[in-house]
This record gives structure tokens, C-alpha cells and sequence, in this order.
């Protein structure tokens, strides 16, 4: 369990255009101008973004390669998704049985109208 | 419908946002009436809810409690309503009742936000559950969560096997 580090996980990944750029990493590595060209932000909010992530533990930056590429870091993240994965089947559990007992009330309500 | 869709819009909320093919009065029906509540919240196969008592009003109370009927376990949750507007949205505080469960989610509740929304029959529904501490996040992230996980597994095999 990595309970260490959770709030900055999850600070991280409230951002949409964090989540974006995790998702798109998520496919491969890229590299700076590449997640500026895709996301039509400026450099240095695409690397203060990046700069969250990484100081969240989620990504990694390759300190070799002059581009700097980034590539997801798989432990954190999977913690937090296998968490939030854990809350969706719970809940889409509930709302399963849930979507069978309205069309039962649906129904019930028409034939009280036709009376 | 679409799957239910988390997201966590800070680092101590959990966002769950679905849609349901029903008019908001029914939803809202399904929502605060025991008797209906008992049928979808809790039919886990091998489980039951012996305890579902709801006083959805203002400063009312609610007690859930859900048993596996196998080993007699017991666990559920209790809490305050702080917020109730018809068809529109229920805020409730939440605390951890382990019953025989064990297991714990630190002292102060969790607030739980529902708010309904209905656009030409489907009605959307979004909760929000907020927790009081780092302490109780952690605590939902590495013991709440796992005992539900097992309850949800356990009905995938129902439904599986069904």
C-alpha cells in the first residue's frame, strides 16, 4: 500500500489537463514539445504540470535524453487507479440493480396513470 | 447507460457521476424509501440489509447495516442529514459502523453529497464523497475499500455464474 505520498497523487490527478497528459503517457513516452503541441498550452504550463506529476511520484523525466521524455511511473498510479477502480464496481454494482428497479417503478407508474 | 465515471476533484474527494433512464421523482423515490433502497443498495447474493432506517429530513437520522448471511458479519454506516431538497439533492455526514467487521475510517464523518438532475427523462445523479481527514482517506483507501472490493467480487461471480 502506498498511503505515502496519496495526498500529492491525488492533488495531482484533480487537474484535467494532468489527467490528460497521464492518459496520453498512459500510450508511450513524449517528450516536452510533444505534450505542448498536443495540449495547446504554452511550455511552461506544460512543465509545471509536469513538475506536479512528477513531484507526485506518477511520472518520470529520463535526466539522459536532451528532449527529457516522460514516461508514466506505474506504482503510485496504480495504487490510486485500482482505488478508484475499487469505488466505481462498487457503485456500478448498485446502480446495476438500481436501472432493473426503475424500469419496474416506470412501469408501475404508467399503469397508475391508465387507471 | 454509461458506466458509473470517479473522479477524485481534489485530494481528499471521490466524484462518482452516473446517468439513469427515469425521471427524477422515481430516482429520488429509490433514493430515500427503505423498502426500495433495500433492493438495490445492498442485494449483493449472500447478503442482506437487516437495517435500513432513514429520517430524510433536516437534523434526521439514518442507520444502514448489511449482513452476509453465511458468517452472520455485520458492518454499515450511520449519519445525519444536513441538507434534503426534494428532487434535487441530499447532504448527509457518514461514519463506519464495523459492526463484527473490524476495520475502521478514523473519527470524523465523511460528508456525502447526491445531487439530481433530470434532462428530458434521464436524470443524472453525482456523488460526492468528502473525507474529514488525511487520516480517513487513507483509512477508506486501505481497509473500507477492500472489504467492498471482496462484496463486489463476490457478485460478479453471481452474475457470472447467472
Amino acid at each position: 500500500m502506498f498511503v505515502d505520498g496519496l495526498d500529492q497523487a491525488l492533488a495531482a490527478l484533480a487537474d484535467p489537463t494532468r489527467r490528460g497528459i497521464v492518459v496520453h503517457l498512459a500510450r508511450g513516452e513524449a517528450s516536452v514539445s510533444d505534450l505542448v503541441g498536443l495540449f495547446s498550452l504554452t511550455q511552461p504550463t506544460i512543465s509545471s504540470h509536469l513538475k506536479v506529476l512528477e513531484s507526485a511520484g506518477l511520472i518520470s523525466r529520463s535526466r539522459v535524453a536532451q528532449s527529457r521524455p516522460c514516461k508514466l511511473k506505474t506504482e503510485q498510479l496504480n495504487a490510486v487507479a485500482d482505488w478508484l477502480k475499487q469505488v466505481q464496481e462498487i457503485f456500478e454494482g448498485n446502480y446495476k440493480r438500481l436501472d432493473v428497479l426503475l424500469v419496474e417503478l416506470k412501469q408501475a407508474q404508467k399503469e397508475e396513470r391508465k387507471k | 447507460m454509461k458506466p458509473a465515471e470517479v473522479s477524485t476533484p481534489s485530494d481528499r474527494e471521490v466524484l462518482v457521476k452516473r446517468s439513469f433512464n427515469a425521471p427524477v421523482n422515481l430516482v429520488w423515490q429509490a433514493y430515500t424509501d427503505p423498502a426500495l433502497m433495500r433492493r438495490w443498495l445492498t442485494a449483493m447474493p449472500g447478503w442482506s440489509m437487516p437495517v435500513c432506517e432513514m429520517a430524510a429530513h433536516v437534523g434526521g437520522k439514518y442507520r444502514w447495516r448489511w449482513r452476509e448471511d453465511e458468517s452472520g458479519q455485520e458492518f454499515g454506516f450511520t449519519g445525519e442529514f444536513l441538507e434534503v431538497a426534494l428532487h434535487s439533492k441530499i447532504v448527509h455526514t457518514q461514519i463506519y459502523d464495523p459492526g463484527d467487521m473490524g476495520g475502521s475510517m478514523g473519527g470524523e464523518p465523511s460528508i456525502i453529497t447526491v445531487t439530481f438532475n433530470e434532462t428530458n427523462g434521464i436524470t443524472n445523479v453525482a456523488t460526492s464523497i468528502k473525507f474529514a481527514s488525511q487520516a480517513d482517506r487513507d483509512a477508506a483507501f486501505s481497509t473500507g475499500m477492500t472489504d467492498g472490493m471482496e462484496m463486489s467480487y463476490k457478485e460478479l461471480d453471481g452474475v457470472l455464474a447467472g
